[in-house]
């Protein structure tokens, strides 16, 4: 029996140049995804700033949600899907960018010019205090300069001894994704992601600095992509107002006549079906509702009228 | 009861001496004064790393970490056993002792005619009426804080060693494993009881207690951690009856296990306990947890300091 995957701490810039995968062997074997700093990650946490959701896939039975979290680094998709309930209703509730914490599975989609991008299924989310959320990034620091230090020490005597590393409390683990990290990226600019961290410093002291979204790119990434912003709807129209409060309606009368308070997603939609208002016209009406905060969904399929 | 036998043989198992009685051996009572005498000086003195089930025939010198009585039900008779904790340089080992030596925490004692069992995956240096301890010097022992205030060390490391008798970790909190939240339990056993239903005492009015599976993560590895009612409570933030209040307000119990997460996730902790290890892993059953407030500027000014600069 395995033991649990470790959260690897890691940055998003890592993540997005962590390229390279090694696939376990045998039934349900997990797979890593190798940093070029010593990481080789199944799962990660992650430390930042978290956009409201966008729904992807086209699957109706099938939701789908991606955001985008931003570190001092860099930035990364973080998706939820309905295998991850909790960490989609988590993300679904959220309508405007805040501190987060992310706990994940690491997922890297080649495209068919093979470039790959890194996102992270989210197993966990929690929108927390800007100060918690600087504390776990310390956290991240702390130990992605302590796997760099471990990676340049087996750099420079590759024959180092693993009781030896082990005697500084360096686990197995780490020990062995550093020797791989060396194996796979041999010309990594590490003085370059130096340089990031120690920037990113100033974000755990509570200098906000200037946020990594809003700077170019730096040269050396080449390898993740932003999903393109949404333009902004256009403003709601008498008809859309109308639809609304339709939809209000109906919610308020299943979740007075329903045990738990809740209003049914399914019984809702058909409902409103039958006034008309059918499928992709009420997510929309949903959306919005979700939007600006009046309905919200904090478990799947289950909707009440926002506090 | 002392017997005397005439002929018995005696043989090795599993590198262990074993006496059989045979056909040809006879057997008759006999009185205590028939015992060869063996002198205590005889018996050879092992380290606590050394010792493990079903080991006997030892002694050991070692220093009483802490010590406390609980009643127990064997079978239909209730007993006082003292449990604790005894260490020397070698290591800490469980104690568990059914007779009365009236132990105190901190004196250090030498023990004979002890014996080693494993309980629940761990070694248990078990003492009865036939134990023989005395008091001694102990100048080279341990010190008890030692064991009591150990440092946090990484989890991979206590995974390697299979958990352990006082172990300290810091980790952030990254998932709850089931069941976690409103539980029912067995008034007369205290068993968790499923649908109504003792494994033991069958149909039962279940009681409600709290609990918590924390899934605790350093970076190199994760282990569990089982918080029972008053740790639940104080990390939660939420009480007994504030949860039934709250199930009855909304009638899934799923619901207080995702508060609980809610309230958990990414929060520092350090907890110290006893670590036992099985196929899923270490399970830490914690003697205490804090949660750890980290002080953001020491924490910029140490990472800043590795890169050769003050901040």
């Amino acid at each position: 029996m395995a033991l649990r995957e470790p959260a690897w701490r890691v940055t998003t810039r890592e993540l997005e140049s962590a390229l390279e995968e090694e696939k376990g062997e045998g039934d349900r074997a997990a797979s890593y995804l190798l940093s070029p700093f010593g990481a080789r990650m199944n799962r990660v946490l992650l430390a930042g700033t978290l956009t409201p959701p966008e729904p992807i896939g086209r699957d109706e039975t099938q939701p789908f949600w991606r955001s985008r979290l931003t570190d001092p680094t860099g930035a990364i998709a973080v998706t939820a899907g309905s295998f991850q309930p909790r960490a989609m209703a988590q993300l679904r509730s959220s309508t405007a960018p805040r501190p987060a914490i992310v706990v994940g599975k690491v997922h890297l989609y080649r495209g068919r010019d093979g470039v790959g991008y890194v996102s992270v299924r989210a197993e966990g989310i929690r929108f927390v205090a800007e100060a918690d959320e600087r504390a776990v990034l310390a956290d991240i620091l702390r130990q992605t300069l302590d796997r760099l230090d471990l990676v340049e020490r087996l750099e420079k005597d590759p024959a180092t001894a693993e009781d030896l590393l082990r005697k500084d409390g360096l686990p197995g683990l780490w020990i062995r994704a550093a020797r791989e990290s060396l194996k796979r990226y041999p010309d990594v600019d590490r003085p370059a992601f130096r340089r990031e961290l120690r920037s990113a410093i100033r974000r755990v002291a509570g200098d906000s600095g200037p946020v990594a979204s809003t700077l170019p790119p730096p040269p050396s990434v080449t390898v993740s992509r932003a999903p393109p912003p949404k333009p902004s709807p256009p403003p709601p129209t008498a008809a859309d107002r109308a639809e609304e409060s339709m939809f209000l309606d109906h919610l308020d009368e299943i979740a007075e006549g329903a045990a738990d308070g809740y209003a049914d997603l399914k019984e809702l939609l058909a409902r409103v079906a039958a006034e008309g208002l059918v499928s992709d016209r009420a997510e929309a009406v949903l959306g919005r509702l979700e939007e600006e905060g009046v309905v919200e969904e904090p478990i799947v399929g289950k909707l009440r009228r926002a506090e | 009861m002392v017997l005397r036998a005439v002929g018995a043989e005696v043989r090795e198992y599993r590198d262990r001496p074993e006496v059989t009685f045979s056909w040809r051996t006879r057997v008759a009572p006999a009185g205590p004064g028939d015992l060869p005498r063996i002198d205590s000086e005889e018996i050879p003195f092992r380290t606590v790393r050394d010792l493990a089930p079903p080991d006997e025939g030892f002694r050991v010198e070692v220093r009483v970490v802490r010590i406390a009585q609980r009643t127990v039900t064997v079978g239909e008779e209730r007993r006082v056993v003292h449990e604790g904790l005894v260490a020397d340089r070698t290591g800490p080992i469980a104690l568990s002792s059914w007779s009365d030596f009236a132990l105190q925490a901190g004196e250090a004692v030498r023990i004979a005619g002890g014996y080693v069992r494993s309980f629940r995956g761990r070694p248990q240096l078990v003492l009865d009426e036939r134990a023989n301890v005395i008091r001694v010097e102990g100048g080279d022992l341990p010190n008890p804080d030692q064991f009591l205030r150990s440092v946090p060390r990484t989890i991979a490391a206590i995974e390697d060693e299979g958990g352990g008798e006082a172990v300290a970790v810091e980790g952030i909190v990254v998932g709850l494993l089931p069941p976690s939240g409103l539980v029912y339990r067995c008034p007369t056993c205290n068993r968790s009881i499923k649908s109504g239903i003792c494994r033991v005492h069958g149909q039962v009015e279940g009681q409600t207690d709290l609990r918590a599976r924390i899934v605790l993560d350093d970076g190199t590895g994760a282990l569990t951690i089982n918080t029972g009612r008053t740790d639940t409570e104080r990390l939660w933030g939420v009480t007994l009856d504030e949860a039934r209040r709250r199930l009855r307000d909304q009638p899934d119990p799923s619901l207080l296990e995702e508060s609980i997460l809610e309230t958990l996730l990414g929060r520092r902790l350090r907890v110290r306990g006893l670590g036992t290890k099985d196929d899923f892993g270490v399970t830490i059953t914690p003697e205490s947890i804090e949660a750890v407030e980290v002080d953001l500027d020491a924490a910029a000014e140490e990472l800043s300091a590795r890169f050769g600069e003050a901040k």
